[in-house]
C-alpha cells in the first residue's frame, strides 16, 4: 500500500481507536490481584443477595414479606415495606417460616401407609406412577363421596379447591381450630358486612376491648400492633386510653390502662350495661338514631343498669377498685366522651355458648358512639376485586366437623383429602375424629402435608406439598386496610436437592386434566391461573401498579408483592338494622358450663380459659423450633405446656411453680406445668393451645420430660349458639397435683428486680452525671 | 472510501475485542505461575501436612467464591511454626509482619472469571460429592470412576494443586464457556444462559 497522506491519516485514526478499545476493554487495574484480609472475618457474608417479595403463611393474616436469597438459598424474612396491611413490620411467626423450608422432618417423597392406620408407618413411593396413579384411582372411585379439608383459603387457591371439589362431586371445608365464625357472624348481624373490618386504632382516642388479644394472636396482630403504637405514642396526638375486659391477663391486657377481669361469658352483659349508661345519660354521638337502635323505648336496657349487671356478673370492689356500678358508669362516660372510640370483642368473649350475644352487644356499642365506618373506629372492607374470587376464608364450624365425623363413621365419606389442616389435633378429642378415621375400613385418606402431623399420620397416601417459599399463591387480605389489597406469593427458591415435593394446586390441576375436568379447571398450572388474575387486574386499569403491558404489570406485581387500590374502599356509612339492640337483648342467655365441678368453682374446680399460643397459635406452627423457643410474652415459658393459676389459689392448693398438675374435665385429663401468678382471676386457669401433637416432628410432639400436652384433648364439645362453632372457653376443670415437679423452661428470673444500693448491706458508691454534679 | 474506512475501523475494533476476550482467559493451559508476594508451597501444606482445602479456602463449600484465607488464618499455625528452612522462615516472617503491621497481602490471581460470569463453588462441590448421584463426568467428559471428596473435586478444574509448589492453571485445561457447557450437558446440569451469566 502506498503511503499517502490519506492512508497515513486513516491508519493513524485506526490506531487511535484501537488504543482506546484496548484501554476500554482491557482488564481493570487490580483485577489480576486478590487480597488477603488481615483478620479472619467470621461474620463476613460473601456473595450477592437478592430480595423477593412474597406472602407469609405462618398465620391466616398472610402478611407481606420480603425474603433475602443468597446463591439459591433463602436466608432471612423481613416485612414488605410496601404491603399495606403490615407496612414493613412482621410477627415473629413470619421469621419462623424459614425453618419450614429447611426442616429436617420434611417429607422428602410420597409415602404409602405400610402399617395399621395411625401407626405412622410408611414406605416411600414415587410420584409416578405410584403416587399420582393411586390418587387418580381414589378420585375416580370415590370422588363423589369425598371431603377435602384445607387451611382457611382466600383468593385463587380457594377458587381452585372449590372448583376441584365440585368437579369431582365432593365437598371442601376450610379448617381453623380457633375459628372466627362467631366474630364474622357478629359483624354480619351488627353491620351487615361480609368481610372482617379493619380497626383504625391509629386514629382512635379510646379502645375498649373485650377478650380480644389483638396485640398478640387475634386476627391481624401485626397490623393492630402498628396502629396501637400510633395510638399510644404517635406524633401530634394525645396518648390514647385503653381498657381491656377479659377473663385472662393476656399480652394485650398487660398493655391496657385498666384490665377488668370478669367471669367468662359476662362480657355481653357488661357491654349492654355501658349501652344503658350511654343511652340513659344521652351520651351517644351526634346524629345517632337511638330510637331506631332500640326499636322502641329504652326500657329494654333497664335490666342492664350497672347496679344490676355488677351484681349479676359477679363484679366486686376488688375487681373494679371501688364500687363496681360506678366503675361501669365511669367507663361508659369515658368511652362516649373520648371520641373517636372503638369497641372490639373476640377471643374468649366469643368462645362461650353465648359468644354471639356477647360479640353483638360489644360491637353494637360502635353504633352508639358513631364509630362504625368512621375514622378512629371500624373501617369496613370492600369486596374482592375479582367478582368470582372470595376475599373471606370461610371455615367449618364444630357442627360441620361433627357431621363430617359421622359421615366417616357411617361410611358415607370414602375419600378424605387434607391440605394445611390437622383436624385430629385441632378438634376436641371427645369428637372422636381420630377413632372414626382409624376404624373406617372403606375410607381412603390422602394428605398433602409436607410434614407428618396427627392427621397425616392417619393417611393411606401422603403426597408432600411444597412449602410456601417454594410455591405460587395469592391472597386477598382479610381484614384489609379498608381498601382492596391482593398479595402475591412467588417461589423464591427451588426445593432442596434431596426433597421431591409437588405443588398441591398443580397436583389438583393435573388430576382435573386426567379426569377430564378441563372445562372446570382449564389452567395448565397454578401460576397460569394467577397470571390470568393479574391480567384481569391489568385490564381494570386502576390501582397501585401502572404498566403499559400485561407482562410489565405482572412483573411489577411480583416486585411489589401485590396490588392494591386505595380508592376502592369499603362503606363509610353503615345504617344499623332497626331495633338492633332489641334483637341483641332478645338473644341474651348466660354461658353454659356443662363440665366437671361446676358447683364448686373456685375451690378445686375452675373455668378453663385456653388461649392461642403467641407463636404456635392453635398448633399450626408447632413443628418450628424457633417458634417453640420464642418465649411467651408474659410468662416467658418456652417449649412446655403450662397452666396459669392465681398465686393465692396455688398457695391454698400447695402448688409451687414447676409442679405438674393434672387438669381434668369430664372428657379427659392432661398434664401441665404450674405457673402461679397474681395476674390470673381466682376462679380461672389458663392453658395455651398448640402443643401436644401425638405424631410427627419431635419439636411438636409429646415427649418424655417435656410436658407438651394438647388442651383440645379435654375440651367439652359445647357450641356457640347461632354459629355452631366450638365454645372453647366453655369448659370447667378440676385441678390436682400429680406429685411430680420439673424445672419450668422460662427465661424470667426468680430474683426480685430492685434497684441496687437500697439495702443497708450494699456498700456501693453511686455516681451522678457530670452535668448534675 | 469513507465507507470502507468505517468498515475497516469497525472490523479492527471487533478483532481487538475478540482477541482481548480470548486471551484474557488462557485457552490451552498456557497460563503460567505468576510470581506471588509470598512463596506459598501447597505441597508442604496439603501433600505433607494434609490440611484440607476448605480449612484455608473457608467459603469454598459454602458460597460463590472459594476465597483466599485471611492472614490471621496463617497465624493459627505460624504463630508457633517457624519453617524448616531459612527460605521458609523468611516467607513466614513476611506473613507475620503483614499481620503485625495490619497490611493485607496482594496475591496475583491465577484463575479469573469475566465479570459477566457467575461461578458458585459450593454448588459444584455439592454435586460432585453427592453420593446419591451414581454417575458423574469430569470437566473433559471422562466418567469419574470413584466418588470424589472435596479435595478431589477441586482437582477436576484446578488440577493437582496440592502437589504444586507454585499454583498455576491445570496444564492443558481449557476453562472457556464451551468447556463449562460440555460439562453441564454431560452431567445433565442446566444450560440456561442465566445459570452462569449475570
Amino acid at each position: 500500500m502506498k503511503l499517502t497522506r490519506r492512508n497515513f491519516l486513516a491508519w493513524a485514526g485506526l490506531g487511535a481507536v484501537g488504543a482506546v478499545a484496548c484501554e476500554g476493554f482491557g482488564i481493570r487495574e487490580g483485577e489480576l490481584q486478590v487480597q488477603s484480609s488481615v483478620r479472619l472475618p467470621e461474620d463476613l457474608v460473601r456473595g450477592n443477595d437478592n430480595w423477593y417479595a412474597s406472602l407469609c403463611r405462618t398465620c391466616p393474616s398472610c402478611e407481606g414479606i420480603v425474603i433475602r436469597v443468597m446463591e439459591g438459598r433463602a436466608k432471612m424474612i423481613q416485612g414488605n415495606p410496601y404491603f399495606p396491611t403490615n407496612e414493613g413490620k412482621i410477627h415473629a411467626r413470619c421469621e419462623g417460616g424459614l425453618q419450614a423450608l429447611y426442616h429436617p422432618d420434611r417429607i422428602p417423597t410420597p409415602l404409602r401407609r405400610s402399617g395399621p392406620r395411625g401407626s405412622g408407618q410408611f414406605l416411600p413411593v414415587n410420584w409416578l406412577p405410584n403416587g399420582m396413579d393411586t390418587l387418580k384411582g381414589a378420585l375416580q372411585t370415590n370422588g363423589s363421596s369425598s371431603v377435602m379439608i384445607t387451611a382457611p383459603l382466600r383468593g385463587h387457591m380457594a377458587v381452585l379447591a372449590d372448583r376441584f371439589a365440585a368437579a369431582i362431586g365432593g365437598e371442601r371445608l376450610g379448617f381453623e381450630a380457633i375459628d372466627n365464625n362467631t366474630y364474622r357472624a357478629a359483624i354480619k348481624n351488627v353491620f351487615d358486612q361480609d368481610s372482617l373490618p379493619d380497626l383504625d386504632l391509629e386514629n382512635s382516642q379510646f379502645i375498649l376491648s373485650f377478650g380480644a388479644d389483638f396485640l398478640s394472636t387475634w386476627v391481624s396482630p401485626t397490623r393492630f400492633g402498628r396502629g396501637y403504637g400510633e395510638f399510644r405514642q404517635g406524633e401530634h396526638r394525645e396518648r390514647g386510653m385503653f381498657y381491656q375486659i377479659d377473663s385472662r391477663f393476656s399480652m394485650t391486657a398487660a398493655n391496657a390502662d385498666k384490665w377488668l377481669w370478669v367471669r367468662p361469658g359476662q362480657e355481653g352483659q357488661i357491654a349492654l350495661s355501658l349501652a344503658q349508661v350511654i343511652v340513659s345519660e344521652n351520651l351517644q354521638a351526634d346524629g345517632v338514631d337511638v330510637a331506631s337502635l332500640l326499636g322502641g323505648g329504652a326500657d329494654i336496657l333497664n335490666s342492664y343498669r350497672p347496679e344490676v349487671v355488677a351484681e349479676r356478673a359477679g363484679l366486686t370492689p376488688e375487681m373494679t377498685g371501688g364500687d363496681p356500678a360506678e366503675f361501669l358508669k365511669d367507663l361508659a362516660r369515658k368511652f362516649a366522651a373520648r371520641q373517636p372510640s372503638i369497641a372490639i370483642g373476640g377471643g374468649s368473649a366469643g368462645a362461650q355458648s353465648n359468644g354471639l350475644f356477647n360479640l353483638e352487644a360489644i360491637y353494637a356499642l360502635n353504633h352508639l358512639v358513631g364509630s362504625a365506618g368512621k375514622k378512629g373506629g371500624l373501617k369496613f372492607n370492600p369486596p374482592s376485586p375479582w367478582a368470582d374470587v372470595p376475599s373471606s376464608s370461610i371455615v367449618g364450624s364444630l357442627d360441620d366437623w361433627t357431621r363430617v365425623t359421622e359421615q366417616i363413621r357411617s361410611g358415607q365419606t370414602k375419600l378424605l383429602m387434607l391440605h394445611g389442616a390437622d383436624p385430629v389435633h385441632g378438634l376436641p378429642d371427645s369428637l372422636q375424629l381420630r377413632e372414626a378415621i382409624a376404624e373406617a375400613d372403606d375410607l381412603f385418606v390422602v394428605s398433602f402435608s409436607p410434614f407428618i402431623d396427627d392427621t397425616s399420620a392417619m393417611a393411606d397416601l401422603v403426597l408432600p406439598d411444597r412449602v410456601s417459599l417454594e410455591d405460587w399463591g395469592d391472597d386477598i387480605s382479610e381484614p384489609g386496610p379498608g381498601y382492596q389489597v391482593v398479595g402475591l406469593q412467588q417461589p423464591v427458591v427451588n426445593p432442596l436437592f434431596d426433597l421431591d415435593p409437588l405443588s398441591f394446586p398443580d397436583v389438583l390441576l393435573t388430576m382435573a386434566q386426567e379426569l377430564g375436568k378441563e372445562s372446570d379447571l382449564p389452567w395448565a398450572n397454578f401460576k397460569a391461573m394467577l397470571r390470568e388474575g393479574s391480567d384481569a387486574l391489568f385490564n381494570m386499569n386502576r390501582g397501585s401498579i401502572e404498566a403499559a403491558t400485561a407482562d410489565e404489570f405482572w412483573n411489577n406485581m411480583l416486585r411489589r408483592g401485590g396490588w392494591w387500590d386505595e380508592l376502592r374502599h369499603g362503606p363509610t356509612t353503615v345504617k344499623p338494622a332497626d331495633g338492633l339492640l332489641r334483637t341483641i337483648v332478645a338473644k341474651e342467655k348466660g354461658p353454659e358450663f356443662n363440665g366437671i365441678g361446676t358447683a364448686s368453682i373456685g375451690s378445686d374446680s375452675f373455668y378453663l380459659v385456653p388461649f392461642a399460643h403467641n407463636t404456635l397459635l392453635d398448633g399450626y406452627n408447632g413443628h418450628l423450633p424457633w417458634l417453640q423457643a420464642a418465649p411467651d410474652p408474659l410468662s416467658t415459658v418456652t417449649w412446655q405446656t403450662w397452666v396459669e393459676l392465681n398465686d393465692t389459689t396455688a398457695n391454698r392448693l400447695g402448688v409451687k411453680e414447676g409442679d405438674i398438675l393434672r387438669i381434668e374435665s369430664s372428657k379427659d385429663s392432661i398434664r401441665a406445668v404450674a405457673y402461679p401468678t397474681p395476674a390470673v382471676p381466682p376462679h380461672t386457669v389458663s392453658v395455651p393451645f398448640g402443643q401436644g401433637r401425638k405424631h410427627g416432628s419431635d419439636y411438636a410432639t409429646e415427649r418424655p420430660g417435656n410436658e407438651s400436652a394438647n388442651v383440645m384433648d379435654i375440651l367439652e364439645t359445647t357450641t356457640v349458639n347461632g354459629t355452631g362453632s366450638l365454645a372453647w372457653a366453655g369448659t370447667t376443670v378440676r385441678v390436682s397435683k400429680t406429685g411430680e415437679s420439673v424445672s419450668i423452661s422460662k427465661l424470667e428470673g426468680d430474683a426480685r428486680a430492685v434497684e441496687i444500693g437500697l439495702m443497708p448491706s450494699e456498700e456501693i458508691i453511686k455516681t451522678i452525671a457530670p452535668e448534675n454534679a | 472510501m469513507v465507507a470502507g474506512g468505517v468498515v475497516t475501523v469497525v472490523l479492527g475494533f471487533v478483532v481487538i475485542v475478540l482477541l482481548i476476550s480470548w486471551f484474557s482467559n488462557p485457552p490451552f493451559g498456557l497460563g503460567n505461575a505468576p510470581a506471588q508476594p509470598v512463596a506459598f508451597p501447597h505441597t508442604v501444606h496439603v501433600a505433607d501436612n494434609n490440611i484440607q482445602c476448605e480449612f484455608c479456602h473457608r467459603n469454598v463449600t459454602k458460597g460463590e467464591a472459594a476465597t483466599v484465607p485471611a492472614i490471621e488464618t496463617c497465624l493459627f499455625c505460624h504463630k508457633n511454626v517457624d519453617g524448616a528452612t531459612v527460605a521458609a522462615q523468611a516467607e513466614i516472617e513476611k506473613v507475620r509482619t503483614a499481620f503485625d503491621t495490619d497490611t493485607p497481602i496482594d496475591w496475583e490471581r491465577v484463575h479469573r472469571l469475566p465479570d459477566h460470569v457467575r461461578f458458585i463453588h459450593e454448588s459444584h462441590i455439592r454435586y460432585f460429592t453427592d453420593n446419591e448421584i451414581p454417575v458423574k463426568y469430569g470437566i473433559n467428559g471422562e466418567e469419574l470412576t470413584q466418588m470424589p471428596d472435596v479435595a478431589q473435586t477441586c482437582t477436576i478444574c484446578h488440577g493437582d494443586v496440592g502437589n504444586k509448589t507454585e499454583v498455576q492453571p491445570k496444564t492443558g485445561q481449557s476453562l472457556k464457556m464451551g468447556t463449562c457447557l460440555d460439562c453441564h450437558r454431560v452431567n445433565n446440569a442446566p444450560t440456561d444462559c442465566t445459570t452462569c451469566h449475570k
